[in-house]
């Protein structure tokens, strides 16, 4: 501890605590513009200069640590004309067009000016101009290299942050200009957080350039709704319309940077295409009704099928907040008296049970903090850096400042390879046979000290040829993943979705798990998901095996498929589904079409008419994110809010007033007035809520708790059936197809975001290089992508990094529906890759 | 030798007999009928065109190149202590105005003005001005919500106009109101 | 005494010089031809050297010559040449010796850097960690773009192999097995020679694996700068030898801990480590022993501008300034009066004719308010308009600018703009005080001594020639009438 006297106030602070921290804790305020406590430091601006008493020279506070006894002047002459002479010299060349600058009224050097700056400049010469009209450097952010200050914020957390580095200077002296790639060149993130930490006007919005001052913008902060990593955001509107979606330093786990999705999904909100009205299906086609008229047919279809005890299931979108799937599953099992229901039609039910309990999500939550505070992170079953953008620039941005091995297991190559210690290319669907070759090694390495090690057995079994020739990985990268493992303290395995498409042998993680924790590490898992509540989902019980808070339930319900299947069969009388596009996501849209059409009653709630909502005999207009009050649980099992901060479009009506009233519609008793209400109910029901107020949720939201159930039983995992594609190739499909989230894309919302569509509206293929090499097509080149059953014609995108054989397309595009390549209880389906000859550029359906 | 004995005024009778009094009324009554006027015939034939200094009905300016020079900065927006100014700006490549911001909406509530000046004062690029047209009485609410189209049509007077001068008018009539069309040609000073 | 002295014939030649110090750009690339020509010229000097020895007014004041006591001699680039007067000796010596040994007899020398700080040489070194298992690094700091400067150029042209042996002797000292040199970009024929020295060096065993027999290996690698002025800055030399802009680095942590690559770093300058052999051969305390106590030793002086004879003279530490101009760049040319002179390179405040007298020492030139520098003496007569003189020194600095610092950023482009318009006869009253303000608000708020030594001129030549700045305000044109 240091104490030291700042302005005369005598503080007692950690040793190594910067001047400029200690003065701020001291009460007083110390302008800085280079200065940003997430990223590398510069003291270039000279803005934060004190006086140190005993030292001839103004020190940087920025970026000088306190020393006992030092004494710290802020406010003295000497300081304060330092300060405004920084200041006048920033604003020397600076344009001063704040009229014009969209950054007016939230500029920090307008700011820093006002506070602090000199009240009159005799700067009467020229100023620099490096151009006259702003350069549109991306689909959303445009430059005015004019107004920059040299502060290389942008530059920093380009590089040190996004770990994208296309931002850089350009000249030197007063021609410092910042600089980047041109068009196809530019391998952007777009993800905008050089438009968040610019102080002045230099790179700017381009969906919000000249839309609206700050000050007339009223917003909420709330919660991100695309992937699991649960980013705090603000959204901001000007008269009821969205015009643009900031991040706070001060809020969440994300602290100020969000990725392409979460900065500019904002739009389908006000988009036209939105349900302002409910539709009920009259002879074929459907048409707007009223509120009454489509819940009498709801009742009519629902008490219909109890009377004849018809099946009835739900499946609900793990975008939902919690209150609305604890509801869901509340009216689906105590009114409708039925365990048929899912969440998310994409994964495999048993794979999800087993995820479930391997990951030990019972055990509460786990703050990525403390996950990266570690010494050996292992990703594994997650295009972490697509799918997960904030996720990939927490663990880049934690993991240089210390030691940290990162491996990453994955097929795909991804951005967060150049800061990996070991990258393991495996074959789509092999993560379990990754685990358990780990898992062998370790074992072999100390079979002496994990001889009780449960699940050691079939580790025997195990051989190296065999997991080789399976995985397509190199032994010894496998062996070096072990040797990172055996050699530190730490180790958090974080597991994705992927896991959960392609099943693979995931009880083997449970042995890996054991074995380190056998060895004396300290072991953290961390679930990586994909969409922002399918966490919450199976922790509200949205799952025909779980009920609220991972309890079992007694019946046997049907899983996503299972439903299906009973549709297929014409089983199914009543199918209400919430915000989940079937037809568009279960792999195998062939199927999913036909069963749906055979289902009796088909009930869709959403906020757009999807392939789904189209099959309907009612659709439902839900809400917004941001029309809407409630919880959400994102991947560490934090519970965060979201607030409603604009009424629903039109007719629309919060989801969980939805649910309430179809189940008010059919048992009177079901009867729910608020959010808060709803989770009151959650905490009796799921007891890790119990310690979370709902109404006193902040910017950090609040981790649930581990219960005192007892934590999940090693010998009792239940195995997964593993659907890996056959090893050996077949000459005629010699590709793997994959899919997932492309980075600027969620789901099917994203794509009714017209900003988003800019960076990226058809549907790509994703190769490896090696692969593109052999095909003779580069980027931007057409192919034809041939399954068994469907075709596409896509344009080619080359991965430096993916393993060879594998095809990746993403999910999220409507021209290329990549479900329909599969086939159900196939896996993972092979395709032929042809380049395409000629210029044709249609999107080919056979 | 005392004269009050007669109590006899010999100029009040004199006065009386030739009507003096009503002849000196009637002299000032005549002397004003052919001297200068000094009312204003209005509205029907003058009005009073007021100083530079008044602060009337706001008008946007257009530089010499014929550019707007509004840029759309809602400082005016902000400055206005009634909020009875809306601005909402656009980008616009087409080169209206003095930079690629312009207004998309710029309205003004004159129920609410009160004509402080504020808003000009505000006004980074004297694009805004408080100018000389004060008949702002209407049949119809409507007519008092202006929109940037309106405030941009030069006003009657102009800017570089110095005022204090009654001019020859018109008084006009259509469905909005009634309107005083000033003849700038034809001024006069009041004293 | 002079070391490239000339007769009148050469008068022509020199004139070439001045011109060509000027357009310094220009003149680099014409330096290969030029130094042929240096060599024919210095077979004549070696002549004419001769006869001056016996001249009894020039051996008073004489001076052995210690750096540059090779340099005459045509194949003084050579390795043969080298080790005929002794080189490589000093490292066999060195690499007897403790290590520690060596630092301390550095140390006792009371060697100070050359490169302009004139920080002591030991105490930089004996910052290095001990540790053996963490690499260390020397660099050599070659990037010598100061104007008026060209000392050390003469050192790597003239005699490398001194240089590479200082180098050799300093890793020994410290623990490096790599050193780097960062030559200067322009400098084409020196890092060919350094190339050819170190190819030379390494193929009789001084340089390579197991030096001389002893368990000491070192590999020297020439790295070629950019042209920036700012690499001549440490940190800064080290960003750039990583590959990345070359822009100071924050101190703390200093070089010698986190350095190069991250690990501990010693940069020195070509004549520091051009000293060391010698320290190691004669002894500390024959170093020491030269000129002043506080700063000893030998000292290069570059004279150029208006004088006689310009040139490179080694001359003990303290010798004053007078004698340097009178002496031995043989007075001002054609016997004008001296206006001012600028004592250490150009960001080194200028001095006028009451302060001739002044020690060339790092001490004395400090209490005057400049700085020793680089030891560049530019000399300016009567006729020099200060104020263009002055613009052209700061159009240099506002040019060299990294751009990392707002201070020297704006505020040199600033001092420029105002400076350009009082010399184009456009100024205002204000204007000699707004560049005073802008003087003040700049130095000592810059993040690396660049901007400071840019300000330190401009006040300096303010302050001592405030009048002619004025009479250029109000008169609209120069008062030397230039």
């Amino acid at each position: 501890m240091a104490t030291v006297k700042i302005n005369g106030k005598e503080i007692t602070v950690e040793d190594g605590t910067l001047i400029l921290d200690a003065a701020t804790s001291a009460g007083f305020e110390i302008p800085t513009m280079c200065f940003h406590a997430r990223l590398s430091k510069l003291a270039s601006c000279r803005v934060c200069l004190v006086e140190i008493v005993g030292q001839k020279k103004l020190q940087p506070s920025c970026v000088t640590p306190v020393m006992h006894g030092m004494e710290v002047l802020t406010e003295s002459p000497v300081v304060k004309s330092a300060r405004s002479a920084m200041i006048d010299l920033l604003l020397a060349n600076h344009p001063l067009d704040c009229p014009v600058c969209d950054k007016g009224g939230e500029c920090e050097l307008q700011d820093i000016t006002f506070k602090f700056g000199p009240r009159k400049s005799p700067f009467g010469e020229e100023k620099r101009r490096f151009h006259e009209e702003d350069y549109i450097l991306s689909p959303v952010i445009i430059q005015n290299a004019n107004r920059c200050i040299q502060c290389k914020r942008c530059v920093r957390i380009c590089a040190e942050t996004v770990g994208a580095e296309v931002l850089g200077s350009i000249d030197r002296g007063a021609g410092t200009g910042e600089t980047s790639f041109v068009k196809e060149y530019l391998d952007c993130d777009h993800c905008g957080n050089c438009i968040e930490v610019c102080p002045v006007g230099s790179l700017m919005s381009r969906s919000f350039r000249y839309k609206s001052r700050p000050w007339d913008l009223k917003g909420v902060d709330t919660v991100c709704t695309y992937c699991g990593t649960g980013c705090q955001l603000t959204v901001q509107a000007r008269n009821g319309e969205v015009l643009r979606v900031i991040s706070k330093p001060d809020k969440g786990i994300n602290h100020e940077t969000l990725c392409a999705r979460g900065r500019y999904g904002y739009s389908f909100i006000n988009s036209h295409e939105r349900l302002v009205t409910p539709m009920i299906r009259k002879g074929g086609t459907l048409e707007p009704a009223t509120w009454d008229e489509a819940l009498k047919a709801i009742k009519e279809g629902i008490t219909g099928a109890i009377r004849n005890g018809g099946k009835i299931g739900g499946i609900a979108s793990s975008r939902l907040s919690n209150e609305e799937l604890y509801l869901f599953q509340r009216l689906m099992r105590v009114v409708l008296k039925t365990n048929h229901i899912d969440s998310g039609s994409r994964w495999n039910t048993g794979a999800v049970k087993t995820f479930t309990e391997v990951m030990e999500l019972s055990r509460g939550g786990v703050s990525i903090y403390d996950a990266l505070n570690t010494d050996t992170l292992l990703v594994i079953g997650s295009s972490i850096s697509d799918e997960n953008p904030v996720t990939d620039y927490m663990i880049r941005r934690l993991s240089q400042n210390k030691k940290m091995n990162i491996i990453i297991a994955s097929p795909r190559g991804m951005k967060l390879d150049s800061s990996a210690a070991l990258t393991l290319r495996h074959r789509p669907a092999a993560e379990g046979e990754i685990i358990s070759g780990i898992s062998r090694v370790l074992y072999d390495k100390n079979a002496d000290k994990l001889n009780d090690l449960s699940g050691k057995e079939p580790l025997k079994s195990i051989s190296k040829e065999n997991i080789s020739s399976l995985t397509g990985t190199d032994w010894g990268r496998i062996e070096s993943a072990a040797n990172f493992m055996s050699s530190s303290n730490s180790v958090t395995i974080a597991v994705g979705n992927d896991v959960l498409r392609g099943p693979s042998r995931l009880e083997f993680l449970n042995v890996l798990v054991g074995a380190l924790r056998l060895l004396g590490k300290e072991v953290k898992l961390f679930p990586v998901f994909d969409r922002a509540n399918q966490r919450g989902a199976w922790e509200m019980g949205v799952h025909p095996a779980m009920m609220p808070g991972y309890s079992a339930t007694a019946g046997n319900g049907l899983g996503c498929e299972g439903i299906l299947e009973a549709s297929s069969r014409g089983e199914m009388d009543v199918l209400y589904v919430i915000g989940e596009d079937i037809v568009s996501d279960f792999p195998d849209g062939r199927f999913a079409e036909e069963a749906l059409h055979r289902v009796k009653f088909l009930i869709v709630q959403d906020m757009f008419l999807t392939e789904t909502a189209k099959m309907a005999g009612v659709v439902l207009p839900g809400a917004s994110f941001v029309e809407k009050d409630g919880t959400f649980t994102n991947q560490e099992g934090r519970v965060q809010r979201l607030r409603r901060f604009l009424p629903p479009q039109g007719d629309a009506k919060a989801d969980w007033e939805i649910i309430a009233a179809v189940g008010a519609a059919v048992d009177p008793s079901f009867n729910y007035g608020s959010a808060a209400g709803i989770f009151g109910e959650i905490k009796e029901a799921a007891p890790m809520y119990r310690e979370i107020a709902f109404e006193s949720l902040d910017g950090s939201g609040a981790l649930i708790k581990e219960t005192n159930r007892k934590g999940t039983d090693l010998k009792s995992v239940p195995s997964v059936a593993s659907q890996m594609p056959a090893a050996s190739p077949d000459p005629d499909y010699p590709f793997v197809l994959i899919t997932g989230n492309h980075l600027y894309h969620s789901g099917r919302l994203s794509l009714r975001t017209d900003i988003l569509r800019d960076i990226l509206s058809e549907a790509i293929v994703e190769i490896s290089e090696e692969d593109a090499k052999d095909l003779k097509v580069g980027k931007g080149d057409k192919v034809v992508v041939k399954g068994e059953r469907y075709e596409a014609t896509l344009t080619v995108h080359v991965n430096k990094r993916s393993a060879k054989g594998v095809v990746f397309i993403p999910e999220n595009f409507t021209d290329v529906r990549v479900n329909m390549f599969f086939t159900k209880g196939e896996g993972l389906p092979r395709v032929r890759v042809l380049p395409l000859t000629g210029k044709s550029h249609g999107g080919g359906i056979k | 030798m005392n004269r009050n004995h007669y109590n006899f005024d010999l100029n009040g009778l004199l006065k009386k007999v030739f009507f003096v009094d009503l002849i000196q009324g009637l002299f000032i009554t005549f002397h004003y009928t052919f001297s200068k006027t000094i009312t204003m015939k209005y509205p029907d034939e003058e009005t009073w065109i007021p100083y530079k200094r008044f602060r009337g009905l706001h008008t946007l300016n257009k530089n010499k190149e014929g550019k707007e020079l509004c840029v759309g900065c809602e400082l005016c927006q902000k400055s206005c202590p009634t909020q009875c100014i809306t601005v909402v700006p656009m980008q616009d490549t087409t080169g209206k105005g003095i930079a690629d911001r312009v207004a998309y909406r710029w309205e003004i509530n004159l129920l609410r003005c009160m004509f402080c000046g504020l808003c000009e004062d505000a006004c980074p690029t004297e694009a805004l001005k408080l100018g000389r047209e004060y008949e702002l009485a209407g049949t119809s609410m409507q007519r008092h919500l202006l929109t940037k189209e309106e405030l941009l049509a030069p006003q009657a007077v102009p800017a570089e106009f110095e005022g204090g001068v009654i001019v020859k008018a018109r008084l006009g009539t259509d469905e909005t109101g009634i309107k005083v069309v000033p003849d700038m040609s034809v001024q006069k000073r009041w004293w | 005494m002079p070391l490239i002295t000339r007769s009148k014939k050469q008068e022509a030649r020199n004139k070439k010089q001045e011109a060509r110090s000027k357009k310094q750009e220009a003149r680099n690339k014409k330096q290969e031809a030029r130094s042929k020509k240096q060599e024919a010229r210095s077979k004549k000097q070696e002549a004419r050297s001769k006869k001056q020895e016996d001249d009894p007014v020039k051996s008073k004041i004489m001076f052995e010559p210690v750096i540059l006591k090779n340099i005459n001699a045509s194949d003084s680039y050579t390795l043969t040449a080298y080790l005929k007067t002794g080189g490589y000796q000093a490292l066999k010596k060195a690499l007897e010796m403790n290590t520690d040994t060596i630092i301390q007899m550095v140390k006792d020398s009371g060697l100070r850097g050359r490169g302009g700080a004139g920080f002591s040489t030991g105490l930089k070194w004996s910052f290095i960690p001990k540790d053996p298992t963490i690499p260390k690094y020397l660099c050599c700091n070659a990037d010598e773009g100061e104007p008026g400067t060209y000392k050390d150029r003469a050192i790597i042209e003239k005699d490398p192999h001194q240089l590479l042996e200082g180098i050799a002797i300093g890793c020994y000292a410290i623990g490096a097995s790599n050193a780097y040199i960062y030559i200067r970009g322009e400098f084409t024929l020196g890092a060919d020679r350094l190339e050819d020295a170190i190819r030379e060096a390494h193929s009789k065993g001084y340089l390579g694996n197991n030096i001389l027999g002893s368990k000491f290996s070192l590999n020297i690698y020439v790295h070629r700068g950019a042209g920036a002025y700012i690499c001549g800055e440490e940190t800064a030399l080290l960003e750039s030898l990583e590959g990345r802009r070359a822009l100071p680095r924050i101190k703390p942590p200093f070089p010698a801990l986190v350095g190069l690559f991250g690990k501990p770093t010693v940069i020195n300058n070509v004549e520091t480590l051009a000293c060391i052999p010698h320290i190691i051969n004669r002894g500390a305390g024959w170093f020491a022993a030269i000129g002043p106590a506080k700063s000893p030793g030998p000292k290069l002086f570059g004279v150029s501008g208006h004088v006689n004879k310009p040139g490179l003279y080694e001359l003990p530490m303290g010798t004053p300034l007078r004698e340097i101009i009178y002496t031995h760049a043989g007075g001002i040319k054609g016997d004008r009066r001296l206006k001012a002179v600028i004592p250490g390179g150009v960001s080194a405040p200028m001095l006028t004719e009451k302060d001739l007298d002044t020690p060339m020492d790092f001490d004395s030139l400090a209490a005057k308010g400049t700085m020793l520098g680089s030891g560049a003496v530019v000399v300016m007569d009567e006729k020099t308009c200060i104020v263009k003189a002055a613009l052209i020194v700061h159009e240099f600095f506002h040019h060299e600018s990294c751009g990392k610092c707002t201070p020297c950023r704006e505020g040199l482009d600033w001092i420029v703009k105002v400076m350009r318009r009082v010399e184009h006869g456009e100024g205002k009253e204000r204007d000699l005080d707004l560049l005073l303000k802008l003087c003040g608000d700049i130095f000592g708020r810059t993040f690396c001594p660049l901007g400071d030594g840019a300000v330190m001129a401009l006040r300096g030549a303010i302050n001592n020639f405030r009048e002619e700045f004025e009479y250029h305000v109000k008169h609209k044109r120069c008062m030397a009438g230039c």
